[in-house]
């Protein structure tokens, strides 16, 4: 198993996609950690409280929080671990090499949780080190294990890496990969955001996939809509898992069962 | 035990019976043409055996197994499929080391393959930019990986210049009658392969219609000689016991007689003969007629599904 999750890692590793994603969700990371940098101590619109100020030990954890924004590209990659297999005919030379169709899906969900341990640790790196100097530089006091932060970081490498299997395991039940890539946005940009941020679709909500990364870290920012409601964080962590594995196991009952020809 | 054994194998996709009962062999150390015009059933028939395809009846086994029950399949088989079956972002080595890492084979077999298959310069080199002949070879590779003892071989000619098929050839006896190899080659030009295969089978609309040596397939006992004579010396044949067609006034097929034995017939009834011909069943022509089908599609150039 650790040789075919090696053969699944080396896939990604050996075309360009896997850059061209880590660079736009630094470049998309860093968009949100500005303004949540700009904005720290402004008063919302309304004159509600917005976000603590840089040095109020409270901001931390919300600027370390700007790491989850790369569940989108890790979900993006998980889909094209799997999908462009179909899309380039590749899964003929991958079912020849390794005949156990399981086995297949097994090692990319396994290759999943890797690549997006390794896009937390980068965003995480990149995010960190931003906010401790905005921290500092404000003369704020740093606390690194008060505040949940030890949740957060932990919340942004299980979301990262849960998103990859999310995205491999639609991309096994979707195989063309126009259609997995829209279906996978739509669903994290629009039916997510509506389910997540309207108080009273969040009973469905917090059952979604982005509830249970939201529940995960425990992201209670205040919306000016009210605290959403939110599963606890292992349940969280179980929401996700349960999604990629009911998709993968889905899929192995029916679309990797197919002829290939 | 067969290296190959394909028994009583069925398979239809929708309303379209691709394969209908379809049972042969190969043997280690010869080389099988498996040939039929296009949309016959031989790639349906070579995936069967490859685990890629789920038959409706019958089985299909390599080395005794099911493919999908091999331990080290590319140890086992190597195969060669379509040629677009490569990711064009990704260099000819990484995608047989790819393939190696997978397979638990050392990485420097991807090398020793691109060596073998000519690839060599090319082997950091993106697949997307390289030739079907190119990518044919690259596919020849992959299947060399695992120094299999069986190969089935899917249209490999196909996009490959007269070197690089002059080449295949070479490579597919030496496979088979040097290291003892099975090998199935799939074709749907018969003359593609009739310098290189020791047995056919050949199918046609889903059917085997004929298996046997390549020998066994041009001799067919009706070989007729062709006599040209301005004498009448049809009786005098007829009288010695053969069959005679006429062509045309003064061309004559003769059966179930040899040349000797005109030459001496024409001499004894002291007949002119200006033409004694030995007709040859042509391959392509037998082929043809087995199949059943217009010539333009059993010699096109189009890959057979």
């Amino acid at each position: 198993m650790i040789q075919l999750i090696r053969a699944e890692l080396q896939k990604l590793f050996t075309t360009r996609i896997w850059w061209a994603m880590l660079i736009v969700m630094l470049l998309l990371t860093g968009l949100s950690l500005f303004f949540i940098i700009f904005f720290a101590g402004e008063p919302a619109q309304n004159g509600a409280p917005g976000l603590p100020a840089l040095e109020d030990p409270a901001w931390l954890p919300i600027g370390l929080s700007a790491a989850s924004g790369g569940t989108i590209f890790t979900m993006i990659l998980g889909v094209i671990m799997m999908t462009s297999e179909y899309r380039y005919q590749t899964i003929t030379g991958t079912f020849l090499t390794t005949p156990q169709r399981g086995r297949v899906i097994a090692a990319k969900l396994g290759a999943g949780v890797v690549v997006g341990v390794l896009f937390a640790v980068v965003s995480l790196l990149v995010v960190g080190v931003t906010c401790v100097i905005a921290v500092l530089a404000a003369g704020g006091e740093l606390d690194l294990t008060g505040n949940r932060v030890p949740q957060i970081v932990l919340g942004v490498f299980a979301s990262l890496a849960l998103y990859a299997l999310f995205g491999i395991g639609l991309g096994a039940l979707i195989r063309n990969q126009i259609a997995a890539l829209i279906g996978a946005i739509v669903w994290a940009y629009v039916i997510e955001s509506i389910f997540g941020a309207i108080p009273a679709l969040q009973v469905v909500g917090k059952w979604l996939p982005g509830g249970g990364a939201a529940a995960l870290m425990s992201i209670d920012v205040d919306t000016g809509l009210g605290a959403p409601d939110l599963l606890p964080a292992w349940g969280g962590a179980l929401l996700l898992i349960g999604y990629a594995v009911l998709f993968a196991v889905v899929a192995n009952l029916t679309t990797t069962r197919r002829d290939i020809t | 035990m067969s290296a190959i054994e394909i028994r009583n194998l069925s398979k239809s996709f929708g309303p379209v019976r691709a394969v209908n009962d379809v049972s042969f062999t190969v043997e280690a150390g010869t080389v099988t043409g498996y040939l039929g015009p296009n949309g016959a059933g031989k790639t349906t028939t070579l995936r069967s055996l490859l685990g890629l395809v789920t038959p409706d009846a019958g089985e299909a086994l390599v080395n005794g197994q099911r493919y999908t029950t091999l331990a080290h399949p590319l140890s086992e088989v190597g195969a060669v499929l379509e040629a677009t079956s490569f990711h064009p972002g990704r260099t000819a080595r990484n995608h047989l080391r790819i393939m190696c890492t997978a397979a638990g084979l050392p990485a420097r077999r991807a090398d020793e393959a691109l060596e073998t298959v000519g690839l060599a310069d090319a082997a950091g080199k993106r697949v997307g930019g390289f030739s079907l002949g190119m990518r044919q070879r690259l596919a020849l590779g992959s299947a060399l990986l695992g120094e299999p003892k069986v190969f089935i071989l899917d249209e490999p000619a196909n996009g490959l210049d007269p070197a690089g098929i002059q080449w295949l050839r070479g490579f597919l006896r030496h496979l088979a009658h040097e290291r003892g190899a099975a090998v199935l080659v799939s074709s749907h030009v018969l003359s593609e392969v009739e310098q290189t295969v020791d047995n056919v089978v050949i199918i046609a609309r889903g059917r085997l219609v004929r298996q046997g040596t390549l020998a066994e397939l041009t001799q067919n006992g009706d070989t007729a000689v062709r006599v040209r004579t301005g004498a009448d010396f049809r009786p005098a044949l007829e009288e010695a016991g053969a069959r005679v067609e006429e062509v045309e006034p003064g061309v004559l097929r003769v059966f179930g007689m040899d040349t000797e034995r005109i030459g001496q017939l024409a001499l004894d009834n002291r007949v002119l003969l200006t033409e004694v011909t030995q007709e040859r069943s042509d391959l392509q022509q037998v082929f043809l007629e087995l199949t059943g089908d217009e010539p333009a599609a059993a010699v096109g150039t189009e890959a057979g599904r």
